[in-house]
Order: structure tokens, then C-alpha cells, then sequence
């Protein structure tokens, strides 16, 4: 008989699992109150189980682990997660032969952490402001609509990972074309940075049908 | 360039412990780490756990195949080739130095566990002979000739034979751009016939052989055979000191993937390239050594997790290559560990900010367990 896991809902008891090694190395004297609290509550109360993607590692970073859920197909983490640290190499490669090649005043500005090059990348990628569907007298009206951050996290990783899956060509490997994406994402160039302009004068289009929107 | 230099001569035995001491500028630490003697045969104990440097015309001419291809493009991104000198790599540098060139070849098998620096002890070993003017006959992984090949000719010099001209031809090119000055001064001994019209006569370069085995592609693996046995028979009289240095060597014994044209597989005896091979493995002739190298990596039908000589080379193999010199490469030590992280700082490889700690770095060693390959592999997306 299969239990039903996806859904299942813990006791209200039930506790967070902490993982950073920061809180769990400090010793008993420096806790302040709350601490202490939480700690004697932690020895009575049952914890969590861990999901899989925490981790304790000083290298762990939340939006790269989503950018690898989000690129992973049927439930193929391993690849994911290997095509997701060929990507950061790559770029690593690329800036770091630039930074070698450069002349000694133009060192500075080039970039080599990818860490940073990725981060860069994807706020540049990320809209302002959307559209939704609202259907009013029988009419579809597309109108301009705030984004949440979630939304636009979402957005800029979702057109990042199509723009490479479906307009290169079938030959190259998804590292290379994901480091040519985030590279040009990083100097506010390439197709992603011009969709997400199209989608912003699209807005700007529509501006006479903001006041559809009730929420 | 200039500091680093310095920094050798005037550092401590033990790197660590100046590494330690405050009032050593921020720029001496990273530089203990490197050594300006760039001749292998001037290493000794001192060098232990330090990188030397070989410069790029070098690195084209020794090793136009050979070098693992992530230490190709480590060279290609750093823009400069460093090696680190190991105990295993000293120990048979020890060995090569005192060894008596008229007694018969002594063979040598490198093994370890995966990753562990195999092949770059090979390497090491093959520039410190290359730069004593020997002749090196660097095979670069013996698994290429017994797995993906596309074409297979029946030989015309034995019946049973199978040759491979794509293979053979790929390593005489290699061959020729290393060991340029060699093939003009080794003459041949003998007359060879290749098909009905063209022919070798005796008393001619090498070189020619050579030539003829890349311009006739058909005919190249039987070239490989009369370059072989003319060194082999040739190496005793002293003009020249012969190294075969053999990665991969577990793949002249065992199995291999390739089928005939009536899908019946194919032993490794019935390949002309693995029979001279196996010809030039055999210690009956003087004047040179047999460096050879266990890699479990590119082998076929082995287990992920055998490493040892009796495993990876089966019964057969075994007894054949018996008299050998077993030199085991270990993972890094803890100074050999701190010469590769302080490497990757200097130059910029590490770029994550919490790689710089110490909280990272104690990370990076007990994720990669101190293995070389791993520790590589992690340090990339970093």
C-alpha cells in the first residue's frame, strides 16, 4: 500500500530543522534569552525532516538551487546539478581568459566570481511590471499588472532556461549556451534583456486599460 | 616572477610552518608554493609538494599527446603549465637516475586509486627523460586502441590481424613532432615491403618509415610494428637511451568492445597495434626503461572500484609484466593539499567569497577527501 507523502501535513508541534553550523557552535554563554528558550524547546519538541535541497555547506546558495529545480527534467537532479556547475565553470573560463588578456588598467572592471556574474544576470533579466488576462464584456484585455519578487524571479529564470533550450542550435551543449546567455545578461545585452523590454513597452501600450485591474 | 624565486631559496623546509607567522608579507605565502627549478632532474625532497613550471614551447614539443585534458585547458585558462612534484614522482626519478642501462629494462607500474595523479606522475617522468635527450615512446592511454574504433582492416602482413589505421596514424603524427632529431639519426636494419610496389630499403632514416606509414594510411599500423622493433633492437648499442611510457597499460590484457564483421569480439591479441605493444612491455631488451601506468578510468569491463596491478591486469597480464617496481600514488598530504588550495587563490580559480575562509577550505578538504581529481572538480564552479 503506497502512503500519501507530497501532502501530508506535520502536527503543529513539529519544528524547523536548523542547519547552519553558526547557531549549533556558540557556546552556552553568549545565548541570549530567546536562545535559550528555543534551545530548551528544541530538546522537547519533534523536529522536521530535512528536505534534501537544505544544506549546512558555506558554498550553498538559494537561487542557484532553484535556477537547478527549475532546469532539471523528470526528476534528474545529478544532471541538473552537473550541467549547473559546468555552466559556472564556463563562465569562470571565459572571464578569467579575458581578465589574463586584458591590459593592466581594464583588470578591474572585468568580473570573474560567476556567483556574482549570475546574480547580476538575472536582476537585469527581471521585468518591473507585467501583464495578466482580465476579460470584460466578452473581450480579453491584457493589463498591466505589479509583479511580487517571487513572480519576477520566476519570470527571469523561466525566459533564461527557454531562450537557451529552444533558440540555439541543437549541437551545443546547455553550459556553453548558458554561459553566453548569462554573460550577455550581465552587460544588459541578448534576447532575454529584449524580451523583457518588449514586455515593458507592451505594458506602456496598454496603459489605458490599467484601471481594469481590481487588485 | 622575480619573488617567486626568492621566496623558495630563503623559505623554511616546511612551508606550513612560515605560512603561519604574521609578520611574512601577504604576497611571500602564496609564493612558497612554487619552485623556479623547472628541470626535473634537479628536483629532490626540498621540492616536495611545490609546483614547477614548464614553459608552453616546452609543453608543445614533450607532450603533443599525453597531458589529462583538464590539465589541457587548466594550461590554456592559467596560461602557464605547473606540476606538482610528488613523492611517487621523485621515488622513480630516484630509481631512473641510479639504473644501469645495460641490464635489461626495468619495468615500472604506477597504480593507485582514481584520480590520485597517475597519469601526471607520468608526465613528470617522461619531460625529466625527455629533457636528458632521451628517445620517449609516450603511448597516451592504451584504452583508446582497444575501444571506438571506427575502422578496422584486415592486415596484410598476418592473416589473423586486425589493424587500425585511424589510431595508428593519430599516434605516428604525435610520435614524429616529438622525437624530430631521433628519426634522422636511427637507421633502419632491414628491408620492408609495403604492399606489392612500395619498400623501405636498409640503411635509411626512420624518419622515412614514419612518413610512409602517415602517407599510406592503410599500412600505418604496420609502420608502428617496424618503428617498435628497430628501437627496440637498436636501444642496446648505447647511441640512444629508450623510455616506453605506457598509460593505461591494464588495456593490452582483458577485453575488448570492437566485433568483427560477424559480431564475434575481438581479444587483444589479434590487434596489430596491442601484439608489437605487448612485444616492447617484455623486458628482454636493454638500454632504456618501462615506465607504465593501472588506469581504471577509461577500461572496459572492469569494476568502478579495482585499482590493485592483480585486478585491473587479470591473470595473464600480470604474470607477463611480473618482475616490475610497484609505485603507489597516494591522495594529497596535507601540505601537498595546501600547495594546490594556496595555487588556486593565486590564480584567481577560487572566486567564491567563502572559499577564502577557513571554514571553506576545511570544507573543500573533506569534500574532496584530499583526492586530487575531486578537488579539481570542485574547485570549478567555485
Amino acid at each position: 500500500r503506497i502512503m500519501p507523502v507530497r501532502w501530508s501535513r506535520y502536527n503543529p508541534s513539529y519544528l524547523e530543522p536548523e542547519a547552519k553550523t553558526e547557531s549549533y557552535q556558540k557556546p552556552l554563554e553568549e545565548l541570549t534569552e530567546e536562545e535559550k528558550k528555543q534551545m530548551e524547546l528544541k530538546a522537547v519538541r519533534p523536529i522536521k525532516a530535512a528536505p534534501s535541497t537544505l544544506s549546512s555547506s558555506v558554498f550553498s546558495d538559494p537561487m542557484i538551487s532553484k535556477f537547478t529545480n527549475m532546469m532539471m527534467k523528470s526528476g534528474n537532479k545529478v544532471l541538473a546539478r552537473s550541467l549547473m556547475s559546468q555552466t559556472l565553470e564556463a563562465i569562470k573560463r571565459k572571464q578569467l581568459e579575458k581578465y589574463h588578456k586584458a591590459p593592466e588598467n581594464e583588470k578591474e572592471t572585468i568580473e570573474c566570481n560567476p556567483y556574482v556574474i549570475f546574480h547580476q544576470a538575472l536582476k537585469n533579466c527581471q521585468p518591473i511590471i507585467g501583464l495578466s488576462n482580465i476579460t470584460r464584456g466578452g473581450k480579453t484585455y491584457q493589463v498591466p499588472v505589479p509583479l511580487t519578487d517571487n513572480r519576477k524571479r520566476f519570470l527571469a529564470m523561466k525566459w533564461l532556461i527557454t531562450e537557451c533550450r529552444e533558440n540555439k542550435h541543437r549541437r551545443t551543449m546547455m553550459p556553453e549556451k548558458l554561459s553566453q546567455e548569462l554573460l550577455l545578461a550581465f552587460n544588459n545585452e541578448g534576447p532575454v534583456i529584449k524580451r523583457k523590454h518588449i514586455l515593458h513597452k507592451m505594458a506602456e501600450a496598454n496603459r489605458a486599460y490599467a484601471h481594469f485591474r481590481w487588485w | 616572477q622575480l619573488d617567486r624565486g626568492c621566496a623558495l631559496h630563503t623559505a623554511a623546509r616546511d612551508g606550513l610552518s612560515s605560512m603561519s607567522s604574521q609578520d611574512v608579507p601577504a604576497e611571500r605565502p602564496r609564493a612558497i608554493f612554487h619552485t623556479s627549478e623547472s628541470d626535473p632532474a634537479k628536483h629532490t625532497e626540498q621540492h616536495e609538494g611545490r609546483l614547477y613550471n614548464i614553459p608552453l614551447e616546452e609543453v608543445k614539443a614533450v607532450f603533443p599527446h599525453g597531458l589529462p585534458p583538464r590539465f589541457q585547458q587548466q594550461i590554456q585558462t592559467f596560461n602557464e603549465a605547473r606540476v606538482m612534484v610528488r613523492r611517487p614522482a621523485l621515488e622513480l626519478l630516484s630509481y631512473l637516475k641510479g639504473s644501469n642501462l645495460a641490464h635489461p629494462a626495468v619495468r615500472y607500474l604506477i597504480y593507485g586509486e582514481r584520480g590520485t595523479g597517475k597519469t601526471m606522475t607520468l608526465c613528470h617522468v617522461v619531460h625529466y627523460c625527455s629533457r636528458q635527450g632521451w628517445l620517449v615512446l609516450h603511448i597516451p592511454d592504451a584504452h583508446l586502441w582497444v575501444k571506438n574504433c571506427k575502422e578496422l582492416l584486415q592486415s596484410s602482413y598476418k592473416k589473423d590481424r586486425l589493424d587500425q589505421p585511424l589510431q595508428a596514424s593519430a599516434w605516428l603524427k604525435n610520435f614524429k613532432s616529438s622525437n624530430e632529431r631521433f628519426l634522422q639519426e636511427i637507421k633502419t636494419q632491414k628491408r620492408y615491403m609495403w604492399g606489392k610496389q612500395e619498400s623501405t630499403e636498409k640503411g635509411r632514416p626512420l624518419g622515412e618509415v614514419v612518413e610512409q606509414g602517415l602517407a599510406r594510411v592503410r599500412s600505418a599500423s604496420d609502420a608502428v610494428g617496424v618503428v617498435l622493433r628497430e628501437l627496440k633492437q637498436q636501444s642496446h648499442r648505447g647511441s640512444f637511451r629508450l623510455l616506453v611510457a605506457v598509460d593505461g597499460v591494464n588495456a593490452l590484457w582483458g577485453r575488448t568492445t570492437l566485433r568483427k564483421e560477424d559480431k564475434s569480439p575481438v581479444s587483444p591479441e589479434e590487434l596489430t597495434l596491442v601484439h608489437n605493444l605487448r612485444k616492447m612491455v617484455r623486458n628482454d631488451w636493454s638500454g632504456g626503461a618501462i615506465v607504465t601506468t593501472l588506469s581504471q578510468t577509461g577500461s572496459v569491463f572492469k569494476c568502478s572500484s579495482a585499482y590493485t596491478p592483480q585486478e585491473l591486469l587479470g591473470k595473464e597480464g600480470f604474470d607477463t609484466l611480473d618482475p616490475f617496481v610497484p609505485i603507489p600514488v597516494p591522495n594529497y598530504s596535507p601540505r601537498e593539499f595546501e600547495s594546490c588550495y594556496g595555487y588556486y587563490l593565486e590564480r584567481k580559480w577560487l572566486q567564491h567569497e567563502k572559499a577564502h575562509t577557513e571554514d571553506g577550505k576545511a570544507e573543500l578538504q573533506f569534500l574532496s577527501g584530499s583526492n586530487p581529481r575531486q578537488l579539481d572538480r570542485l574547485a570549478g564552479p567555485l
